[in-house]
């Protein structure tokens, strides 16, 4: 037996998998499968994106999460052997996949930005390490090899004429221990942040929560979202969580970044090195974000935001 | 009253490593810190033992020099450590280091809830954990922001990509506790002064029955180069029509409302 797997929590998550997965199953000869869930009305979808195989789970009672498919899941694996098992670095799928890593005795790579396949047909896949400072190259010599992948790492490959399917429906989990009592959603969407053209970042170099206004104008102004440090959200709670952009926070790639105030620790410079343009303002002429910025304005952020408002005025009609 | 086992890290620390000296990654100089998580996931283990008595010991895997690391753990308050130590014991990948400490707390600890923190700051696989629940057999809940405990079950809040949800578990269990759970106490001279009378269980590799073999194997570590040779500015009234001009020309403003 053979396959590469996917596993995602939504679905734009899925189809951006299945293209990577596509080619692996191309290249190793072995079939592209993937699970879902709840709407079968998506199998048309991931067939016209390569699926081969659809892994469908049966609906979980009430009280259940995704986790208790996890033994599920793994069983399977033990009985079909996939070569490839690729899920979503979701949160929820990160704890899945160490679980079923850790009960198939495997290798996992977590957060895996980019792989490819070596000449013995085995994935060299890339992660960062040390907040970001780092890249580690690592293979799999176990089996299956996994690896959770972040949403947006690869873009959903165009739908082609559908294949031949095999649906396999899978039988009822046991129920987990682990009991859904209440959800709350959030309030806020940072899908706003992440797909902003523009962004301005506050950090610590900021006084008080009033001066947020002064980054509000600016942002106003290019038509940006605003993003902070961990320090604003977590310990200030001047913003909400989802506004904090880094290695555990979102990960950003605007066009432009304006740093007001950001030091530019390694945590957050990994969220922001997609960006095209990085600008910081910042005091201390020795911080980190200068190293990393195209363009670095060393000065007080109370002086500097108020002229640079007047003078974008000019130029922006 | 819950007996509880916190594990820790003992990690270089990467404020030492700045993106812009040089292209190799060196980490003869850096200083080494208890991984940030692992601080909270110690905090939560003390805040519940002074919340509802019991006993908190904490656990790491590391190389025998790493006694700092055990010190600097035991002054955060749990009342004993086990020291799992080989010079063997470095650049463990998450399966190794959770298949130690499985056989270490099955054959030795008895517990109720076994905190980690969310990831290791050096490698964050986010991976431990998880996988020691597995292991143990036991439930698990990563990623939680606030933890209690209800007629001997756990009642968490854990964080979701979309929201947030409360969920009860049984213990035995394992939970990852995420950074905004607690705000880890600063041990003071008199903790740090106690932390060195505190019993410590020295576990070496000739305990082990296991082999620990790695799945994952690391080909190379580069420094991430995210280097930009930027353009470095004063803050005069020139310096600002400079860089908005720039940026004009970047074509990354203008044209926007």
């Amino acid at each position: 037996m053979a396959g590469i797997w996917i596993f995602a929590e939504n679905h734009k998550h899925c189809l951006e998998l299945l293209n990577p997965g596509q080619k692996l199953a191309q290249k190793l000869g072995s079939p592209l499968a993937i699970f879902l869930w709840q709407d079968k009305e998506l199998i048309k979808d991931y067939v016209s994106h390569g699926a081969e195989q659809i892994f469908v789970l049966p609906p979980l009672a009430a009280d259940q999460t995704l986790e208790a498919y996890v033994p599920l899941i793994a069983d399977l694996a033990r009985r079909e052997q996939p070569d490839v098992f690729l899920l979503g670095s979701s949160l929820r799928c990160k704890e899945m996949a160490a679980r079923i890593a850790a009960s198939l005795n495997t290798g996992l790579c977590s957060d895996c930005i980019a792989f490819n396949l070596n000449d013995s047909k085995a994935l060299e896949m890339e992660r960062l390490i040390f907040g970001g400072a780092a890249i580690q190259k690592v293979i799999c010599v176990t089996s299956p090899q996994m690896a959770t992948i972040p949403a947006g790492t690869f873009e959903a490959g165009p739908a082609q004429s559908p294949g031949e399917v095999r649906i396999v429906e899978l039988a009822d989990p046991l129920p987990s221990v682990v009991k859904l009592i209440d959800k709350k959603s959030n309030a806020h969407q940072s899908a706003n942040l992440t797909e902003a053209r523009v962004v301005v970042c506050v950090g610590r170099g900021l006084e008080k929560e009033s001066d947020l206004g002064m980054a509000r104008e600016l942002a106003e102004l290019l038509g940006a979202e605003i993003g902070c440090t961990r320090p604003i959200s977590e310990e200030l709670h001047w913003l909400p969580e989802d506004t904090c952009i880094g290695l555990s926070g979102i990960k950003v790639k605007p066009e432009l970044y304006i740093g007001l105030g950001v030091s530019g620790q390694i945590q957050h410079i990994t969220g922001i090195r997609d960006a095209r343009i990085i600008f910081a303002i910042n005091n201390d002429e020795n911080a980190p974000i200068f190293d990393v910025s195209n363009y670095g304005m060393v000065g007080d952020v109370y002086k500097v935001v108020p002229q640079l408002i007047n003078e974008l005025k000019k130029t922006i009609k | 009253m819950p007996n509880i086992l916190c594990c820790f890290k003992w990690v270089a620390d990467e404020a030492y490593i700045r993106a812009s000296a040089g292209k190799e990654l060196d980490l003869e100089w850096v200083d080494y810190k208890i991984s940030d998580y692992d601080r909270n996931a110690i905090e939560e283990a003390v805040r519940l033992q002074e919340q509802y008595g019991g006993n908190v010991s904490a656990i790491t895997v590391g190389k025998p020099d790493d006694t700092k690391g055990l010190k600097d753990a035991l002054s955060r308050g749990p009342e004993k450590a086990y020291f799992i130590n080989d010079s063997s014991f470095q650049n463990l990948e998450p399966s190794q280091t959770a298949a130690i400490l499985a056989e270490v707390i099955k054959s030795q600890i008895d517990y109720d809830l076994i905190i980690c923190g969310e990831g290791s700051s050096d490698l964050y696989a986010q991976q431990v954990g998880p996988r020691l629940a597995e292991i143990l057999s036991i439930p698990c809940v990563s990623f939680i922001q606030k933890l209690d405990i209800e007629q001997n079950q756990l009642i968490v809040e854990r964080k979701v990509d979309d929201g947030v949800e409360v969920l009860s578990l049984p213990m035995p269990a394992l939970v990852t506790v995420l950074p905004d759970i607690n705000s880890p106490r600063i041990p003071g001279l008199k903790d740090t002064l106690s932390a060195s009378r505190k019993p410590v269980v020295d576990i070496g590799r000739d305990d082990l029955s296991g082999n620990f073999e790695s799945c994952l194997q690391t080909m190379a570590i580069n420094k991430a180069n995210m280097e930009r040779n930027g353009i470095k500015l004063g803050s005069e009234p020139q310096d600002i029509s400079q860089l908005v001009d720039a940026l004009v020309k970047q074509g990354v403003i203008g044209g926007v409302k």
